[in-house]
This record gives structure tokens, sequence and C-alpha cells, in this order.
């Protein structure tokens, strides 16, 4: 694996722990099986969007629901993940309650 | 020996009546129908089959609603989808795999981040103290759409999933309001979700069956057919005044929605309102498409649906769980909802069963269509809550559940937990319950 391919995949499996509260998620989980739902996807798809400029439909995200296969996804669709970018992965959004994302 | 008049006989008047009864409060419970169950209420689909025509919908989150049913000895039935979803969104009817809209997923991601944003910020015991409460209680939702959604799927969604969370119009809710809403029911996600969400189980045969339980458990103590005019407080004591007689009481708790608590009349009349001339009638109307047996299960489809324009802006399968008729419910929620409820009763019939041809090409035409309309309902005036507009939530939050003198307010939109929802109506009976015993 590159260095960029690393860094993307890290940065991917970020958003992915940001978005369903769970700090510990690797990037080979599933997050169905991490309990993430569509509504969930959605905003991981969001957040792709606006740290790499990269647009996945929902479908990418059903074939590819793990940190490591959204991060080729968003390779394959042509870009690279920008060292500024990576440094400026949010390590937490404002701590919204548990149950903001259900139990 | 404390005497109570409880009036209203949805599930938080029956739940305060059978609390204070077991503490021995002599209570009597006055219900303007000929029915108990308020927006609770069962309808025969076939012999002995039946359908929720108001709340339906439970999740395990809903701890007191479980405990109720389980000392009632009722059973719940998982809602559980299975196939593909159809969806008319602009174009031609499409079939989906899942529940996923044919939307641009990134563009309802942003919307959800921006609602999660809000939902996160507001104080969930006492909504009008959250930071920047003014300003959030001041725009409509359909204002702060306007101004923070530019993708035109999001613009396109956003009314829809207002008007299946809450039964709103984006125009006739605050943004503070539509934010505590999501924010009490759970947040977006667990309001939103079947499994795993407030949507995650039914009543096994029917809803209703709770409150006529409570009755029953109440007997004689609960009188139907007594609407109820005039409240009067005097020094010792107080009278509920009604169609028919007068009823003494020590204490009184009023378990009507805001609107209709609003409308009675109160000798002397009460310092502050509850309701304001932003508040409106929750917008749900409900379709039963009833089928001789759940007939586009044979088609592969979950009969779950979600269309851009009305009447039916969402179908779901609500079939009983046992075999026997198949009956697909169709929610008529916000502006679509006035339109709909202006239509004499053979137009929403030949408008609802259009609507189902059109996404169900392959189903027959129903064997019956039922339309339960909550919006122009006397006694419920709306359906699922009140909707608080513009300034309400500043005006009128702090008195939703105060308590004066020997008045005591219940009702799901008095429950700043599960607001609009069974559950919420269950806690504010509890709430009511123990305000008044703590008097005694």
């Amino acid at each position: 694996m590159t260095v960029d391919a690393a860094a993307r995949t890290e940065a991917v499996t970020a958003i992915v722990r940001r978005v369903l509260e769970a700090p510990q998620a690797g990037p080979e989980e599933d997050f169905f099986e991490l309990g993430g739902d569509s509504l969930l996807a959605t905003r991981v798809l969001s957040a792709i969007a606006r740290e790499f400029g990269v647009e996945l439909t929902f479908d990418d995200f059903l074939m590819a629901p793990t940190g490591a296969a959204l991060a080729e996804r968003v390779a394959a669709l042509g870009a690279g993940v920008r060292e500024r970018t990576v440094l400026q992965v949010p390590m937490a959004e404002a701590p919204a309650e548990r149950s903001e994302v259900g139990a | 020996m404390t005497r109570a008049v409880v009036v209203g006989a949805g599930l938080a008047g029956l739940t305060a009546a059978t609390a204070l009864a077991r503490h021995g409060v002599e209570v009597t419970v006055l219900e303007a129908r000929d029915r108990v169950g308020g927006r609770t209420r069962g309808i025969e689909v076939a012999p002995d089959a039946w359908a929720d025509a108001g709340a339906a919908y439970l999740g395990d989150r809903h701890t007191e609603l479980h405990l109720l049913l389980s000392e009632l000895g009722i059973k719940t039935t998982p809602t559980t989808m299975h196939g593909a979803s159809r969806f008319d969104l602009g174009q031609d009817a499409r079939t989906e795999a899942g529940r996923f809209p044919p939307l641009a997923a990134v563009a309802l991601g942003d919307l959800f981040d921006r609602l999660a944003e809000l939902t996160a910020r507001i104080d969930p015991v006492a909504p009008w103290r959250t930071p920047g409460a003014e300003q959030l209680d001041r725009q409509t939702a359909a204002e702060w759409a306007a101004e923070q959604l530019s993708h035109p799927d999001a613009r396109t969604f956003f009314p829809l999933f207002l008007g299946e969370m809450m039964a709103a119009d984006p125009a006739a809710v605050s943004v503070l309001h539509m934010a505590f809403y999501l924010r009490s029911g759970g947040g977006l996600r667990y309001l939103n979700a079947f499994e795993g969400g407030a949507q995650q189980d039914r009543v096994a045969g029917g809803a209703h069956q709770v409150c006529e339980r409570l009755a029953a458990g109440l007997g004689d103590r609960v009188r139907t057919g007594e609407p109820v005019r005039t409240v009067h407080q005097e020094a010792t004591g107080a009278t509920v005044v009604t169609e028919r007689a007068a009823y003494p009481a020590d204490a009184v708790v009023l378990a009507l929605p805001p609107l209709l608590a609003e409308a009675l009349s109160y000798q002397p009349p009460l310092p502050a309102p509850r309701a304001g001339r932003h508040t409106t009638p929750g917008c749900a109307i409900k379709v039963h498409l009833v089928y001789p047996a759940p007939l586009w299960r044979r088609h592969g489809l979950s009969g779950w649906s979600v269309s851009a324009t009305g009447p039916l802006l969402s179908t779901v399968d609500d079939s009983p769980a046992d075999a026997g008729p198949g009956v697909l419910t169709g929610f008529v929620t916000g502006a679509e909802a006035h339109r709909f409820a202006a239509l004499t009763p053979e137009q929403r019939r030949a408008a609802a069963e259009a609507h189902a041809a059109r996404l169900f090409p392959e189903l027959p035409p129903p064997t019956d269509c039922l339309v339960t309309d909550w919006v122009n309902d006397p006694y419920s005036h709306g359906c699922y809550a009140a909707l608080l507009g513009p300034g309400d939530w500043l005006a009128h939050g702090p008195q939703l559940a105060a308590a004066h003198q020997r008045l005591f307010f219940a009702g799901t939109e008095t429950s700043t937990e599960f607001f609009g929802l069974m559950e919420g109506a269950i806690r504010s009976g509890h709430r009511a319950a123990a305000q008044l015993l703590a008097t005694c």
C-alpha cells in the first residue's frame, strides 16, 4: 500500500468512526455490522464529499461498506488525499449525545 | 379522600387516572367522545383484524409503553420489511432494492448533517433555554431549508422527511420545534428507523387496546360522551362542567392536546396560554387500503413507497401479523393533508386509489379504502401532535407542563421526552399524577 493509499484509508476510516461514534472501528469492519444504517451512510458520504471532493452514490456505499473499501472507491474516482486534508481530519465533532446515532 | 377529575380518556388521561386510583384518589374520567383512546384508534379491516387509524409504532426506548403493555398482557409484533420499495420522486415510479430513495446520497447526508447539528444543540429538558433559542424560535423550518439546502434532492426530500417524522408542513413549525421534536424522539436516526428505531414494533391487535384495557380497569369511573365546557377553580375546590353535569373535585388533570385545552373556558381565566395563534394541529390523515392478502409481497415488494406528490406521500405494510387481509397504510401529511382534507369522501377515495394504482400497477384495486382525518377531528385537533410555530416555544413552552393551583396538565405535548409519541403521553400521565399526589 502506498503512503497515499494508507493515508486515504485512515482518513475515510476516521470519518466512519466519527459518524458511528465508534472510536475503535477498524478499516476492514463492516459499517452495517458496526450499527450503521442508510441515514448514517449518507453522512459518511457527505463527509467524504467535503474532505475529498468526491461524490459517491448510495450503491457505491453498499458495495464497499468499510473504511478501506470506501477509500478505494474514492481513489478509483480519481481523487488523491491531499496532505492538508489528512492534517485537518477533525478528531471529533461536537459530542452529540449517544442517542443521536442510536443504540 | 381526594377527588380528582381527569379530562380526556387518551393514553395520558387514562395513565394518570390509573395511577391516581391506585393511590386511593376518587377519580372520574370525562371523555367527550363515545370511545376512549384519543389519538389511538382501531379500525376493523376484516372480521377480528385491526389496523391502527392513529398512533401505531413503538421502539425499545419506549420503556413506559412496554411496561404498560406487559402489565396489560398485550403483545407487540415487529414491523420487519422485506422486499423492494417504490419511489415516485419526479420521474416515473421506480423500484429500488431497499428503502433508500433514488436521490443524491451526498445531498441527503448534508441535510442530515445539518439537522443533526441543530438537534445536538437543543436543551432537551427546557428547549426554550437552548443557546440561541430566540433565533431558532423565530425562523420556520421552511425558511431554514430555503437558506441551508441548495441541492434539489435535499429540497425534495426535506418536506417528505418532516411530514413523516412529525406530520408537519415545514412552513408551520419553528426551527426550534423541529430540532426539539427530533431530539425528544431520540434523535434523527432513532426516530427515522424501523428496525432498531421508533417504528420497530406495532401493538399486536392494535394500539387502541391499551386505552380500552386501562378504561376497563377503571370501570364506571370513565364517562364517555361528556364534552367539558368550563373549569371553575375556587378557594375550596374545583368544578368541571360538561354539557350534562357539573363534577366537583379537589384537583383536575387536563389530559388534552394544547389547542383543545386552550379552547375550554376557565373561571377565573388561566394566567398564561398554552398555545398561540401560530400553534396548529399536526397534519396527518391515514388511509388504509385493504386487500384480500398482502399481495405486493408476491411481487417482491415490501409495500414501502415514497412519493413527492400526494396524496399518499408514503405507504407502509401494516397487515395484521397473522394470515388475513393485506393492509397498506398511506400517510397524507403536512400541507398535503390540508389539500386532501378539503376533498369530499368520494374524491378522497378516488385520489387514494388512483395513487395506489400508479405506484403499484401490479395490484388489483383495494377491496376497501378507509380514511381517518385527524386534522379536522374536533376532539383531537390534529395528529401526531400539536405543531409549535414561530414564537411558540419561548412564549408557551415553560407553561406546557406547569400546574396552576388545582389544575394539572398531561398529554404528549407536555412531555419533553418522546413528545408527540405514545411514550410521551404515558410519561406525561405519570408526571401529572405525581404532581397532583404531591399536593394531597
